[in-house]
Parts: C-alpha cells; structure tokens; sequence
C-alpha cells in the first residue's frame, strides 16, 4: 500500500522546520520542486507559439504541465537540476534579487540548495554578481553553475547540508 | 460525517504490504460493500455527488459535468452516480494487470477511495494490492500541507484575463511564511483551457461555446508569479484557506482524478473559477460554494466572494505587488531629487548619480530605475526581443551589485479597498424614468451581465478600468407605443493610464456591439458598431478629477443608414473626452463627449454628449442621474441601480 503511505506521510508527516535567525533556513525539501519546467525555453519558442500565447493567456500560457503526466524523474539529490530550472524560469528577478544582496529569489536559492541563512547567501551572491551574471547573454547554464560554485565555496553558507 | 481521513491513511500505511500481496482479494467483500452502499443510498451523499461533479438536470435526473469518458468507470456513468459508484467499487477489486496506472480504480481514483473506505469501512487486507507510482510521485512533488486561494487581478490588455484569474496555490507549509520563499516553490494548481488556435474569432467563438478542453495543470508557484505579477503587472490576493489535513489531503488527491480527465471549457460559466470551486466543494462537502456565484456567467472575483461566504474559511490574506505597484511604492518613499536620478538613469543606465546622495540613497534610486525598466520591457526581456533594454538593465544591475548595500525588504501593505471580495456585485440591473425632448415620457431598462464602470462603487476594483460585458439599454417611449434597443455591447473596456514622467503609455478604449443611431443618418436605426480610441489621461488631477483626451474611430453599419455614397456602411473619427470627478467614495460624476467626422455620409458630422451622476445610497444599490445631447434630441433619466 505505498499509494497509502504517500497518502499518510502526506497529512501526517512533513518537513519539521529547523529554528531560524535572520534569514530562511533551507531543508532541501525543495530541491525538486523546479521538475517539469526544465523544457521551459522561453526564448526559443516559434512565433506562432508566441502570438497564440498574446492571444490567450499571455506570454507563458502555452505550455502546460499535466498533474497525471507531470515529469516525476527528478527525485532527491538533484539539487542542481532544482537550481537550474529556477534560474531559468526565474533569471530576471534573481539578476534583481543578487544585485540588491536581498528578496524572494534568493530566499527560493537557499531553499532549494538547503543553505543555513538567505542573508548570508544574498550577501554573497551580491559579491559575486560579476561572476554570476558576467553579461547580459550569459546562458543559464553558465548562471547556474556560477552560482553554485558561490554557494558551495564558501561553508559558512552551509549550502547542502539539510 | 468522514472519519478521520488522517487516521484512515495512517492504518492504511499500517497494512503491511508483503503480508496484503500474500491474501487473495477476497470477492464477498465486495459483495458486502455494495450492499452497504445499497443500504445507505450512498450515492445520493453530497460528499459522492460531488467527487463526480454530478448535477441535477433540468428533468430532474444527474449528470456530471466531467466530460472525459475516462473519469467514468461505468458505461453510463456521467448520469448515473449509482452505476458509477457501484462500478468504482468493483474497480477496488479488479486485480488484473494494467499497463498503466490511471486504468486502475485505486490508482485513478484516491479521492473516491478514501471516501468510499471511509463511509464503508473497506477492509483493506482484503484488497488486491496496488502500487500507483505515478501518483505517490505527484504526492512526492507537491506535498501539501495547507491551501491558498489566489486571485490575479484584472489584466485589460488581454480579453482571457480582463476578468482576473483564480487558481489554488498547494503548500508545503502550513502556514505563510515570513520572506515567502517557500510559496515560490509551492505548486499552483489552475483550471484553464486548451487553447488549438491563433485565430483572435474563432479564440472567442469557441470559448464562448464551450469548444475547447479545459484541463487542470499544475505548475511551480514562480512560473505563476513571474508571469502575472512580473510580466503582466497584475497584483495577486492570495487567500489562505482553512482545511482541516483531510480535507488537503482529499483536495489533493482529487486534483489527481480531475487533473487526468477535461471538462468543455465554457468561457462565460464552466471556466476557470468555477471549476476550482467545484474542486474545492468534492474535496470538503462542508463548504457552500457554487451556490455563491452567478447562474448565467461565473467571474473570478464572484469566486473570491464566495470563499467568504464560508465563515471562517479564509484564514489569512496576503497580497504579492505587481512589478507596477512595487515600482510606485519605491517612487513613493525617494525625494524629488531622489525621482529627478531614477529619471536619469532610464534615459541613460551609466548617467551619473549625484555625489551628494548616500550610499543607500544611490541604491535606493538604482533599485526604482531597474523595476521602472522591467514595467516597461519585462515581456521583450523575457522572450529576447529587447537586446537595447537587456543592455541598459545589466549596466543597472552591475553598478547596484557594486554598492554592495544590501536593501531593506520592500513591504507594500495591501490595498484594503481594491480587495475583490469588496467589490460591488458584478451583475448590474437597473431601471428607470425619464424624458425625451422628441419622445416625451421615458421608461428605461438597464442590464448589465458585467462588471464595472467608472461610475460604480469604486472598492474591490482597479481605478481607472472599466471592463463591461453586455452592457444593455431598453429603451420604452409609452408617447408612441415605442420600444427600442438604445444600445447593448458584447465588450466595452476602457483603460486609462496616468501619465507620469516614468510611464508615457497611452489610454485606450475599445467596444463593440450595437446602438441606436441618434442623428439624421437614419430614422433612429439600430446599427453595428465597432469602436477604437486612444489617448492620454491626467488622474487624480487636485486629488479628484480624472481627465482623458483622444481620439475615436468608429464603424457603423445598418441596413438603413446613409453610408458612404450611398452604402449601408459609415466610418466616422474626431475627437473625445472624458471627465470624472470622484465626491468620496461613494458618488462620482462622470461626463463624456464625443464628435465625429463621418466622410463620405450623411449627415457630415454627428456628437454625443452624456453626462451622469451616481450615488451609491447603501450596500449594493446606486442612484443614478443621466443626461444626454444628440443631433435629435436632449434626454433626462433618473435610474435605480441594483448589484448582485
């Protein structure tokens, strides 16, 4: 009955939440939640994709992900395909979020590479803007990479450890 | 009443599923629970009835509104909630292999068989026993502990959304959290429509006649955020609801039936909001909903109201600013001096910021000049169409990272009076008497399917909109035994947009339908009419007065008209105006002229001035008085207007 155990562990469980000071900290609980978004290449979709988004409901309606075929191959230790997918799907507002050391963004970041403190991990990722976001065209691959390399250099941030 | 659903899920995680592998489904077992259910009528329990989202019909039988054959198990299900509850519990038993897993009851319907186990005592050793991956992956992936009710405010420039938009937000917390981040990660959960054509006619036809599929999707809550808040500017009220864990858990797992079926998407009723109110009644049939919101069109913001008419149900409101309103809040705290900068640096990212501003200061003026740029260009930046605007935001982002300050959180209290649950009824109907200069005595009809005007009550909605759906006059002349249609639109919006030294965009207005011709072009005709404006709009001028000018162009078309040499047709263009003055929040005035050049026609020229004022005397009731000029006469009607 692992139909009923899911079912159990889902109203009974749940990630306990470690005390906090300052800023979020992360559990790794999260870290699959970008799964399914990876395909979400926003620049490269036809222009009819994007007329008929205008058309309907707006830039991102096009796509949809299903909740009985949602991709579910993304399971525990991908912490790097979590960040990944956020940045994609996040890139603008985390550019914005870094370079103020601060905002919801990175508070997400923290969460989903189970980092101790969101403030610590803003101030850094603001250090570090440069190497993140070098210029305006860097890919995502390369944004992601950067950022983990920040938050994995320095253990102070106390990324990955849930 | 359900047993505890929490306690049912954890003795069946009890089960032993090696020791249940080993026991033969044991088929008088299924014999009993069909008697049971027989002995109860079960299928006549609120709690079924609306896991199958049955409805009476009108000859007083069920039928459901599910649409896939899928969801169904018995052959006649869709009318047949006693076949489909009976077929489903055979579905338990049928231990035959499948290749897929939503082809097995258990796996396809957890919502129904936490129900059924519940109300009939299943016992589950003797079940064949089933492993349903894909659905414990789904559970794995949302995990939710608490559920919260989201409303995305109005988006005018986009027919789908004019009307707002709810969907549910799945949580994996409990509660709200400071800083937010873990709603971000939270999956959305929406109700919308499956969109097969580019084509803006047939986009319309067909959702208006229940063409398409519509399909539960859930998506991570970010992607929602980005596209409303961020890249369509829309403020987000998000409603947290209190459900008991068995009612999450229930919602959830129902979420799974629907979300592998479709319902026909009906644009005006069956849409999006509905849906996810029909969702949430099967999951806790102790909330009243669907009875709360209108028969003929279901608006999202009919939807919110409807949660608050559940006492108690919601149990916290947060708001998520748009890029638009976290923009102005930021202008909101800078000096002039401050503002003077952010200017600068929207017409040039490296321009110099002067060295008598601090540190934060800078940042602060930094911080406005980059959510300025991304109000502006968020969509181009988005898709990669504004190489010029990603440029210019990068130069931004590289100097605020350079500070090296970190900015304070920016709080923006919630607007209590745009909060939809306070807006005014959507459905407007109205009457009145008045007179006609060439008429005489005058009785008037007014109907109005939705939503709101710049002369309603103005809480709950955004300021300068106006959004109309089937706007419609009656018009009755006793003098001459006259009754006419004066004029009815099937859309009729206005969007004013203040302008400021940060936001240049015009205003527009648009509607479509048809009216009676007030001028010697016909012998007061009913014509078709399509019309365009655009133009500027100065608001809160001396903190009461809304102003816009600009410019219309119009079609009209009856068979009777005089049109361009000699056709059935005119095209007309000149100018218009339009005056508000808002006494409080509880009257305004309202004028608005028009004059139009009509080339080519008979007469040349034609206007239409009206002026009105309303009073919203108590909750849900405005008095209203009009005036109007036209080439062919001068009109006075007072009107009681009523909202539900």
């Amino acid at each position: 009955m692992r139909l009923a155990i899911a079912l159990a562990t889902l109203v009974a469980a749940g990630p306990a939440l470690a005390a906090q000071t300052g800023g979020l900290k992360g559990t790794g609980a999260y870290g699959t939640a970008g799964c399914g978004l990876g395909s979400l290449a926003f620049g490269n979709q036809p222009g009819g994709v994007q007329i008929l988004a205008a058309t309907t409901n707006g830039l991102f309606g096009s796509q949809t992900f299903g909740i009985t075929t949602g991709t579910s191959n993304c399971g525990a230790g991908m912490m790097a395909m979590g960040t990944k997918n956020f940045v994609e799907a996040n890139r603008e507002v985390l550019a914005k979020d870094i370079s103020r050391g601060q905002g919801e963004a990175i508070g997400a970041l923290t969460v989903i590479n189970s980092c101790g403190d969101s403030s610590k991990v803003g101030a850094a990722l603001q250090k570090n803007f440069s190497a993140i976001f070098p210029t305006e065209n860097a890919t995502s691959d390369e944004v992601t990479a950067a950022i983990l390399k920040t938050l994995h250099s320095d253990a102070a941030l106390g990324c990955g450890r849930s | 009443m359900r047993p505890s659903l929490v306690a049912l899920l954890v003795s069946l995680a009890a089960a032993d599923p090696a020791a249940a592998a080993a026991q033969a489904p044991d088929p008088s077992h299924l014999d009993e629970l069909v008697h049971r259910a027989r002995t109860l009528r079960l299928w006549e329990d609120p709690g079924w009835l609306r896991l199958g989202h049955w409805r009476r019909n009108a000859k007083g039988g069920w039928k459901s509104e599910v649409d896939g054959t899928e969801f169904f198990r018995a052959l006649f299900g869709k009318t047949d909630p006693r076949a489909e509850l009976e077929a489903t519990l055979r579905g338990f038993f049928d231990a035959r292999p499948v290749a897929d897993e939503l082809s097995d009851a258990q796996c396809r319907f957890p919502a129904r068989f936490a129900f059924l186990a519940g109300r009939l005592g299943i016992d589950l050793a003797r079940l064949p026993p089933r492993r349903c991956p894909r659905f414990e992956a789904f559970l794995e992936r949302v995990r939710p502990r608490s559920v919260t009710f989201v409303f995305s405010s109005y988006y005018l420039n986009n027919p789908a959304s004019a009307f707002g938009h709810t969907f549910l937000r799945l949580n994996k917390e409990d509660r709200a959290r400071d800083g937010k981040a873990y709603e971000l990660l939270d999956y959305g959960v929406d109700y919308a429509a499956t969109v097969d054509t580019p084509n803006a006619v047939l986009y319309a036809l067909k959702g208006l006649l229940g063409f398409f599929q519509g399909h539960f999707s859930n998506y991570a809550y970010y992607y929602k955020v980005r596209q409303y808040a961020d890249a369509e500017s829309r403020d987000l009220w998000e409603y947290d609801l209190a459900l008991e864990p068995g009612e999450v858990a229930m919602l959830t797992a129902h979420l799974w039936e629907l979300g592998g079926t479709f319902f026909w998407y009906w644009y005006l009723d069956e849409n999006c909001s509905y849906h996810i109110l029909g969702a949430l009644e099967a999951a806790a049939p102790r909330l009243t909903l669907l009875d709360h919101v209108g028969k003929v069109v279901v608006l999202p913001s009919d939807t919110v109201k409807a949660v608050f008419a559940n006492p108690g149900l919601v149990r916290g409101i947060h708001y998520r600013p748009s890029i638009r309103t976290q923009f102005l809040a930021r202008a909101e705290k800078l000096s002039s001096n401050d503002l003077a900068a952010v200017e600068r640096l929207a017409r040039d990212p490296s321009a110099s910021l002067p060295t008598t501003l601090s540190k934060d200061a800078r940042a602060a003026a930094l911080d406005a000049a980059l959510d300025q740029l991304d109000l502006r260009h968020m969509r181009e930046l988005v898709v990669g169409t504004a190489p010029e605007a990603a440029r210019a935001r990068q130069v931004l982002l590289e100097r605020r990272s350079a500070l090296a300050v970190v900015s304070p959180p920016l709080e923006v209290p919630p607007p209590a009076d745009r909060a939809p649950e306070r807006g005014h009824g959507s459905l407007r109907l109205g009457a009145g008497a008045g007179a006609s200069s060439r008429d005489g005595a005058l009785a008037v009809l007014d109907l109005r399917l939705a939503l709101h005007d710049l002369g309603d009550p103005p809480d709950g909605y955004p300021p300068l909109a106006q959004i109309e759906f089937l706007p419609t006059r009656l018009r009755l002349a006793p003098r001459d035994g006259r009754a006419e249609l004066d004029e009815s639109w099937l859309v009729r919006v206005l969007s004013l947009n203040d302008l400021s030294r940060f936001d240049l965009r015009p205003s527009w207005r648009v509607k479509l339908g048809a009216a009676t011709v007030r001028d010697a072009g016909c012998e007061r005709c009913l014509a078709g009419q399509a019309e365009l404006g655009a133009g500027f709009t100065f608001a809160e001028v001396l903190g009461v007065a809304d102003l816009y000018a600009g410019v219309d162009a119009a079609v009209e078309w009856s068979p009777r008209l005089a049109g361009i040499s000699g056709s059935e047709v005119r095209a007309g263009a000149g100018p218009g105006g339009l005056l508000r003055i808002r006494l409080g929040k509880r009257a305004a005035v309202l004028g608005d002229a028009r004059w139009r050049l009509l080339p080519g026609a008979s007469p040349r020229e034609t206007y239409d001035l009206r002026g009105l004022v309303r009073f919203n005397a108590v909750r849900g009731f405005s008095i209203g008085l009009e005036v109007r000029r036209t080439p062919t006469a001068d009109e006075g009607t007072g009107l009681l207007l009523g909202y539900f």
